[in-house]
């Protein structure tokens, strides 16, 4: 059932990456229970912006849950409180009239905030630029049945290239670790037989890279696994920490 | 020597060693609380089992630098990963909320090891830099736990202990990879079992030998 | 302006490779000398940069998300079609030319499309190798499945993700370039005019959005990959950021700007439920495979849907087209859905919805089976509606999804305007008036992976160009006068927000130029945009300044384009004597209400040349001539 419920709002206001920033608390009158959580925003972003203020910045594109560019703290939990859920895909009708709900930037060293609840997730580009692809050109590539994948293990890579970069990993870590976004990839490609040739030079590489980028490391807390809004698994995380080791004890790759 | 730091310097490297040498320190535990079970059979049993121990000599020796050298990398590693993982996020949330992956154990393990070092060096200045010539293992044992401050120290210690492997001992095969849909659920109900045995086996020794000794 | 196309003459099976033997070759060690700039880093855009890098160009590669990634294509579900014939039911490259020039209404250039089709096979096959997870069978092939408007089996995917599989393909080649340096990633960027030098494209004006500069970026030649302009609707299936602003941009530098009015209404979208709503949700065509469509025989019925006996149900689609039934094309169910809510019989608090029924379905086949096949949509409807789509019918309506039309391009991708290719959907090349599902991911692939690699080379052996750098006058001129627009839209201060004033043009747009037009209504958006766009530009009111990241700022500019490019979408409507594809105009129908061609005046692409805001363009028409395939009129009965 459609209700209109009112809300209290506490929300990250930062000016930019060199400013301080604050909570900032606003109200959200008459909100229908139909609306996805950033609609409910841009609600209060036409009030903000009929009052002369600056609306409250935020990522989005899709709307759909796949381009992986939305996501905030909301009280706590990455992309709010539902399972398997991005923040766009969020609705009103989880919450309850007369609630205060908190909504933060994600936050890691690695994730510097741009504004507001925009935060800057080059990394993740730099970490796939460090290896999370095959090197084939364009053209000559063999007929694509040329070389058979066994069904289940293309399905266990499409479990992990379900993957929208959307940092929730990253946000909701203890450690800020970006494990989870890095074996998606490279697990992926490693159960692939067109990735397997590059195995060991790619896991070496984007480890190696997503380290350097200041991501904190990974203590198995299972905290990612539980926020991501495509239920990566952490069984990603084990296949990318046995390849490291194989990769660096027993293959030439430096 | 550049792939020696490109591997253990690695944050997964890095686990690798701590996975390594805390399943060292647990086939440790194992062996050390099989042998402090002769306690049960009282302290002819108890002395018997240490004089047999010391008997090997230099092997004693050479387990002990091993130890010590397990001890400086776990301990090491593990200060600098939480150094790391502090620094990885500089801001913190004004609200965070667990969703269900983290659990106690693994939510404290830096403190449940900083709280077992401390452990660890009273228990060696207590049990094992003392007078070994003068006195049985028993005794020492006998004297040291008639302290009832020092028995409930040691029991809590034990449950900290137990904290530790309990998710210590899952998450070393995780991060060795070894995460398969067949033996998961196993070694995390090892894992378990690992940490209650630990947790009993050596938490109730103090009563037992107030008891026997 | 005479347009040439340049497709060459000959037998179609062998004009692309003709074509290809006669353009001129950059050789391997020059090409290093030539920079390329590439608007766009959806399928279209990442696959031209990663390719031309890969050559040896140096390009530059330009994106309004953080990240390349994130570019709309991702949100593709379906497939893409390609004539590989695997599952053997007598696919051919020819079939597949066929079926889209058909799909199209025959307002496509027949060369572009069979080229397309050409490409299809190599599609597949490179993104195969680049690791991208497709479906398979248990041998280990790859699978397909069954799309509309063609009778083979054809249409490859991954799961309900195929955009984005094949995004990150295309994403992962581009991120290599990157890292070797042959590709320099600018996001955050937003285009805001082109360079053009003595009648060249040499370089365009970005935005910077996170810092606010405008930056120059000087090239040799310009690469526009961005996408389609469904959101002058304001209520679409398209992402947020999905907008007309490069592509009208180079319209008014001179690039003609081909079939606007030919728009793609697709028929099953959640349904709008209130006005706060921000885009509309595609549901998959597949669900009408087992769905069945109906409204109440009554006008008015409020009653709950299982609370209407069988007896007072009207499954309109069965009933009208007993062969096709559920399963006749977009265009055809899109009408059919608005003519019952016409009629009053919509359903759902704002009357405008159909039922999609899935109870018969699940009586035969066992709700398991159900799930197997749609689980994923069904908990996507569930997530948004808060209704269980196993217990009663999906409540669907028609949305605003794709568009046919776009920048005029020649055989090479090229424009009228020297040096400015464009590709994917911000051209209007393959699809004629209607896109046939599965094609439009192919379209952006084949064009970046298979086209442009070698027309860019055949333009730049040729052009002799000489160097240009920002420091040319033409660069300050154009930045300029980017300035000054940013800056009056901030000065306004009126009492509108931008996001109004956008709602009330989709509204227009939606009601006079949507799904069924006539003159009356055509007429009336001519007349009531200008006066939108008069109150835009003098009670808007944009929040923050100019020198950081301000949202509302590029929204502003964004819906300031739709509001001069809107007014070209309904008068390319109401000057097309005719009705084909997505363009339907009621005057232009046969007894059965199917749309009515008029190939004797009508059989051509509409290029619009820019005279000024409000002021008459020029058509120009591109005849378009059908050697290999023989026109007819559709029937679905
Ligand atoms: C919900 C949905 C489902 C679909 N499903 C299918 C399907 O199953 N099969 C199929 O074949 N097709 C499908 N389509 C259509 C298809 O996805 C698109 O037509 C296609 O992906 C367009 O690709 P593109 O590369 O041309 O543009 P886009 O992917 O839209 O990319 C545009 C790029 O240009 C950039 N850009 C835009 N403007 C500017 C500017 N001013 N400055 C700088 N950069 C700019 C954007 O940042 C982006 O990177 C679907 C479409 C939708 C909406
Ligand atoms: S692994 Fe999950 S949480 Fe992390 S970026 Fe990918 S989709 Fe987001
Ligand atoms: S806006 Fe695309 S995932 Fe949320």
């Amino acid at each position: 059932m459609t209700k209109k419920i009112n809300l209290t709002l506490k929300v990250w206001r930062q000016k930019g990456a060199a400013h301080k920033g604050a909570l900032e608390t606003y109200s959200a009158q008459q909100i229908s229970t139909d609306m996805s959580f950033l609609e409910m925003l841009d609600l209060v972003n036409e009030d903000l912006t009929l009052s002369g203020k600056e609306p409250i910045a935020f990522d989005h594109d899709c709307r759909e849950g796949i381009c992986g560019m939305c996501g905030a703290m909301v009280n706590g939990r990455a992309h709010g409180p539902e399972k398997g859920t991005t923040l766009c895909q969020l609705h009103m009708r989880h919450f309850s009239d007369g609630d205060t709900i908190m909504i933060e930037p994600w936050r890691a060293m690695a994730f510097k905030v741009v504004k507001d609840l925009v935060v800057d997730r080059s990394a993740f580009d730099k970490i796939i630029a460090a290896g999370g692809y095959v090197s084939v050109n364009t053209g000559g590539a063999p007929d694509a049945n040329n070389i058979p994948v066994y069904a289940e293990d293309a399905e266990l890579a499409m479990d992990a290239a379900q993957c929208i970069g959307c940092g929730a990993c990253v946000a909701s870590c203890p450690n800020a670790s970006a494990m989870l976004f890095t074996s998606a990839k490279v697990s992926q490609l490693a159960l692939l037989p067109q990735g397997k040739v590059e195995a060991d030079k790619r896991v070496l590489s984007m480890l190696r890279c997503m380290d350097e980028l200041g991501f904190g490391n990974c203590s198995n807390e299972r905290e990612c696994e539980a926020e991501c809004p495509k239920e990566i698994n952490i069984t990603n995380i084990a296949r990318m920490n046995r390849g490291f080791l194989k990769a660096a004890l027993f293959s030439r790759h430096k | 020597m550049d792939w020696v730091k490109g591997t253990f310097g690695t944050s997964i490297g890095k686990k690798q060693l701590m996975a390594v040498t805390g399943l060292g320190f647990i086939g440790f535990l194992t062996g050390h609380l099989l042998g402090n079970l002769t306690i049960y059979l009282g302290p002819e049993s108890f002395n018997s089992y240490a004089e047999h121990l010391h008997a090997l000599g230099p092997l004693v020796n050479m387990a002990e630098v091993g130890l010590l050298l397990f001890a400086t990398v776990h301990i090491s590693t593990g200060l600098l990963l939480f150094y790391q993982n502090y620094k990885a996020r500089p801001v913190k949330y004004v609200g965070k909320k667990w969703a269900g992956g983290r659990t106690i154990f693994s939510a404290t393990m830096p403190y449940t090891g900083v709280l077992i070092l401390v452990f660890l060096i009273i228990h060696l200045k207590t049990f094992h830099f003392v007078d070994h010539d003068n006195q049985t293992i028993s005794q020492i044992a006998s004297n040291v736990f008639s302290s009832v401050g020092y028995v409930v120290f040691y029991t809590l210690s034990m449950v900290v202990v137990a904290f530790h492997v309990k998710h210590g001992f899952w998450s070393a095969f995780q991060t060795f990879g070894a995460n398969h849909v067949k033996y998961m659920p196993a070694i995390f109900v090892l894992s378990a079992i690992c940490a209650v045995v630990a947790g009993i086996g050596f938490g109730f020794l103090p009563v037992v030998s107030r008891l026997v000794l | 302006m005479q347009l040439d196309s340049k497709a060459p003459g000959g037998p179609i099976e062998t004009k692309w490779d003709r074509h290809r033997q006669d353009l001129k070759l950059v050789n391997p060690a020059n090409k290093r000398k030539f920079d390329i700039i590439v608007v766009g880093s959806g399928l279209a855009g990442a696959s031209a940069a990663a390719s031309l890098a890969e050559l040896g160009y140096n390009v530059k590669c330009f994106c309004i998300q953080d990240s390349p990634r994130r570019a709309h294509s991702i949100a593709a579900q379906g497939g893409i079609n390609a004539a590989k014939n695997y599952p053997n039911d007598g696919d051919s490259v020819f079939r597949l030319f066929y079926d889209t020039v058909k799909g199209g209404d025959f307002r496509a250039r027949e060369a572009n499309v069979y080229r397309l089709a050409m490409c299809s096979n190599s599609i597949i096959d490179q993104c195969a190798a680049q690791g991208v997870p497709f479906a398979r069978e248990y041998g280990g092939g790859l699978a397909n499945r069954s799309f509309g408007g063609a009778q083979v089996s054809r249409t490859f995917y991954a799961r309900g993700q195929t955009g984005q599989q094949l995004l990150l393909g295309a994403y992962s080649a581009l991120m290599r370039q990157v890292s070797v340096g042959k590709v320099e990633m600018l996001p955050r960027r937003e285009m805001l005019d082109l360079v053009l030098v003595n009648g060249k494209s040499r370089g365009i004006i970005v935005r910077n959005l996170i810092t606010g500069e405008m930056e120059r970026h000087a090239a040799h030649a310009v690469v526009l990959c961005t996408g389609g302009y469904g959101n002058a609707y304001y209520l679409s299936t398209n992402a947020m950021a999905c907008n007309v602003t490069a592509a009208w941009r180079c319209h008014k530098r001179g690039a003609l700007f081909a079939n606007p009015c030919f728009t793609q209404i697709h028929p099953t979208c959640i349904p709008v439920h209130g006005t706060y709503q921000s885009k509309l949700t595609l549901m998959s065509e597949s669900l009408r495979n087992d769905g069945r469509v109906w409204v109440p025989k009554k006008a008015d019925d409020r009653r709950k849907p299982d609370q209407i006996p069988e007896s007072e149900r009207d499954y309109y689609l069965e009933r009208k087209y007993p062969s096709f039934g559920n399963l006749v094309p977009r265009d055809v169910a899109s009408r059919n859905a608005k003519a019952m809510c016409d009629e009053g019989k919509g359903v759902g608090s704002t009357q405008l919805a159909v039922y999609l029924d899935f109870a018969e379905a699940i009586k035969r086949d066992g709700e398991d089976v159900i799930r197997k096949k749609y689980g994923n949509l069904f908990a996507m409807y569930e997530k948004i509606t808060a209704e269980n789509p196993y217990k009663t019918p999906m409540m669907i309506y028609p949305a605003i999804h794709y568009a046919m039309g776009g920048l005029w391009v020649d055989y090479n991708l090229m424009s009228n305007l020297e040096g400015l290719f464009v590709l994917g959907e911000a051209n209007f090349s393959d699809h004629g008036a209607n896109r046939l599902g599965a094609s439009a991911l192919m379209q952006g692939l084949a064009d970046g992976y298979f086209v442009i690699p070698y027309t860019m080379g055949g333009y730049l052996g040729g052009a002799g160009l000489d160097s240009v750098d920002t420091n040319h006058p033409a660069f300050a001129e154009v930045e300029n006068e980017c300035k000054e627009r940013v800056n009056k839209l901030l000065s306004i201060k009126g009492s509108r927000t931008v996001d109004d004033i956008h709602r009330e043009l989709g509204l227009c747009m939606w009601d006079n130029c949507g799904m069924a037009r006539n003159d009356a209504g055509l007429t009336k958006a001519l007349n009531t945009i200008p006066k939108l766009r008069d109150e835009f530009w003098q009670n808007i009111t944009v929040p923050g300044d100019q020198g950081d990241f301000n949202q509302s700022l590029e929204k502003a500019g964004r819906v300031a384009d739709f509001l001069e490019f809107s007014e070209l979408l309904a008068k390319d409507a109401l000057d097309r004597r005719e009705s084909c594809g997505g363009h339907f105009n009621e005057a232009f129908q046969t007894e059965e209400n199917e749309a009515l061609r008029d190939d004797e005046n009508c059989c051509y692409a509409a290029a619009w040349e820019f005279t000024g805001v409000g002021k008459e363009p020029v058509l120009h028409k591109e005849p378009l001539t059908f050697e290999n395939v023989h026109l007819t009129q559709r029937s679905y009965k």
